[in-house]
């Protein structure tokens, strides 16, 4: 496996991490931001990250789905 | 080799009192002092784990330590290339992966370069490099990480503390790890208050009872050369008198990576301006005096010990930061008393001992920098910046 692939491994791993774990609302929006430079993740979906950020029981991917918003499939649901 | 004699005949007055209450004073030497020397920041089990951190605020100037995902030790400035908003308020903690400004949420990598900004499609193209946060002068030193917020007339940490690089690295202070944190204290004195009593080992037989019964009138200080000064107490032969010192002298168990001559001794390095790195066989510390306002500074320091100890070890450190702490609060008080002195017309001025010469090379040191500690009478506020400046050109001249 590549650096690149163990990279985007751990990064997803931090995306998906279940929220109401202390500093997961960070982890995630950094995880997210990753990925929106690597062209993964739309703007939309990262300001749904962002808005999470300091809420670690807050699950982006419920609230972008509540927002009507379908997430990018690196969210891996 | 340094020259520690003490001349036969030398100026044995202080700065004048002026300097210790003039507020324009203090804007020179947190500039020219404190902004452009080296500080002790941390030590590097501080942060021991990927994404640990450690901040450092220091005359207005913030600086984070951590440690980056291949284990280095960066040093940035804590501060947001977005608006400038500090990026992590805590004073330590981990950020595992990235660093991410709480203000409006742009994040970086632990390399400094810039991940991404928030709501990136309101801006245009971001180099990751040139959005980067700002390095920060470090230097690692036997565990100890110095920062330096500005270039300044020091050498590199490993040059100025060459003098007794081979004596500390006996002591092997970059595996030590931290005991209980740091430890922060706010005196109502002016930062060179501190210093002065710190400089001197003439008050120790009365103002320090418990460093008398251990070390005595072995105590030595060599003055600052070339911005290091060096004290060291041998421990008396006598049992102790005092209950702490008595059980320290019993337990203190020789370190079997020490040399003879090390083993029953207490060290202190002072490093110019504001810094001393103190040396028990159980323990390093480092204490730094930051200045606040003129009548107010904040005395800072921590505690390391060796990663192996015995529980006869961890009962003689524990000794020794009692008879340490007992230090701390005596000479707060003398630095209270001596900084009053500094504010009442009916005091002349220090007549310095022999045996206070280490005051008198702190204050050379700090006269080479700015001339204006020559001037005896107090110029008008608005006018200290531009009368040293003037001094300091015609010294040049």
């Amino acid at each position: 496996m590549t650096q690149a692939a163990d990279e985007d491994n751990w990064q997803r791993a931090q995306l998906q991490l279940p929220a109401g774990q202390p500093g997961s609302g960070a982890r995630r929006y950094a995880a997210a931001m990753y990925f929106h430079a690597r062209g993964l993740m739309p703007p939309q979906m990262l300001e749904i990250y962002r808005r999470c950020y300091r809420d670690d029981r807050e699950d982006p991917v419920d609230l972008a789905r509540f927002e009507g918003l379908a997430p990018p499939p690196v969210t891996g649901r | 080799m340094r020259d520690t004699r003490i001349p036969n005949d030398w100026d044995r007055r202080g700065l004048p009192g002026w300097t210790y209450h003039s507020p324009a004073m203090l804007e020179l030497e947190k500039e020219q002092i404190f902004r452009t020397h080296w500080q002790i920041a941390c030590h590097v089990s501080d942060i021991p784990g990927i994404g640990d951190f450690q901040t450092f605020d220091l005359c207005g100037e913030r600086a984070i330590i951590l440690r980056d995902r291949d284990g280095a030790v960066q040093a940035y400035h804590n501060t947001c290339r977005h608006r400038g908003s500090r990026l992590v308020a805590a004073d330590s903690g981990n950020c595992p992966g990235a660093l991410i400004c709480p203000f409006h949420g742009w994040v970086y990598n632990l390399d400094g370069t810039l991940r991404g900004a928030a709501r990136p499609e309101s801006f245009p193209p971001m180099d990751k490099h040139v959005f980067a946060l700002k390095s920060l002068e470090m230097e690692l030193w036997q565990g100890y990480v110095f920062v330096r917020f500005r270039p300044g007339p020091q050498p590199a940490v490993a040059e100025l503390m060459r003098p007794v690089a081979d004596e500390a690295a006996a002591y092997r202070m970059q595996d030590h790890l931290p005991t209980d944190g740091f430890w922060t204290e706010t005196s109502p004195v002016n930062w060179k208050s501190v210093r002065d009593v710190d400089n001197e080992g003439y008050h120790v037989t009365i103002a320090h009872p418990g460093l008398q019964d251990l070390y005595g009138a072995s105590y030595v200080d060599e003055p600052f050369v070339d911005g290091v000064s060096r004290s060291v107490g041998h421990y008396t032969p006598s049992k102790g008198r005092r209950w702490a010192v008595r059980n320290y002298k019993a337990l203190s168990d020789p370190q079997p990576f020490l040399p003879d001559h090390l083993h029953k001794s207490w060290l202190y390095y002072g490093i110019f301006p504001n810094t001393v790195i103190a040396i028990t066989p159980e323990t390093s510390l480092f204490y730094q005096e930051l200045p606040i306002a003129t009548n107010k500074s904040v005395v800072r320091s921590a505690t390391y010990r060796n990663p192996v100890e015995t529980r006869q070890q961890r009962l003689a450190r524990y000794l020794a930061s009692r008879i340490d702490r007992e230090t701390v609060a005596e000479d707060i008080q003398l630095t209270i008393w001596s900084n009053d002195s500094m504010a009442t017309d009916s005091f002349e001025g220090f007549y310095l001992s022999d045996l206070e010469y280490g005051v008198r090379s702190h204050h050379d040191h700090l006269r080479a920098l700015l001339p204006i500690y020559n001037r005896e009478s107090r110029p008008p506020e608005a006018e200290v910046r531009t009368v040293n400046h003037a001094l300091a050109q015609d010294r040049g001249a």
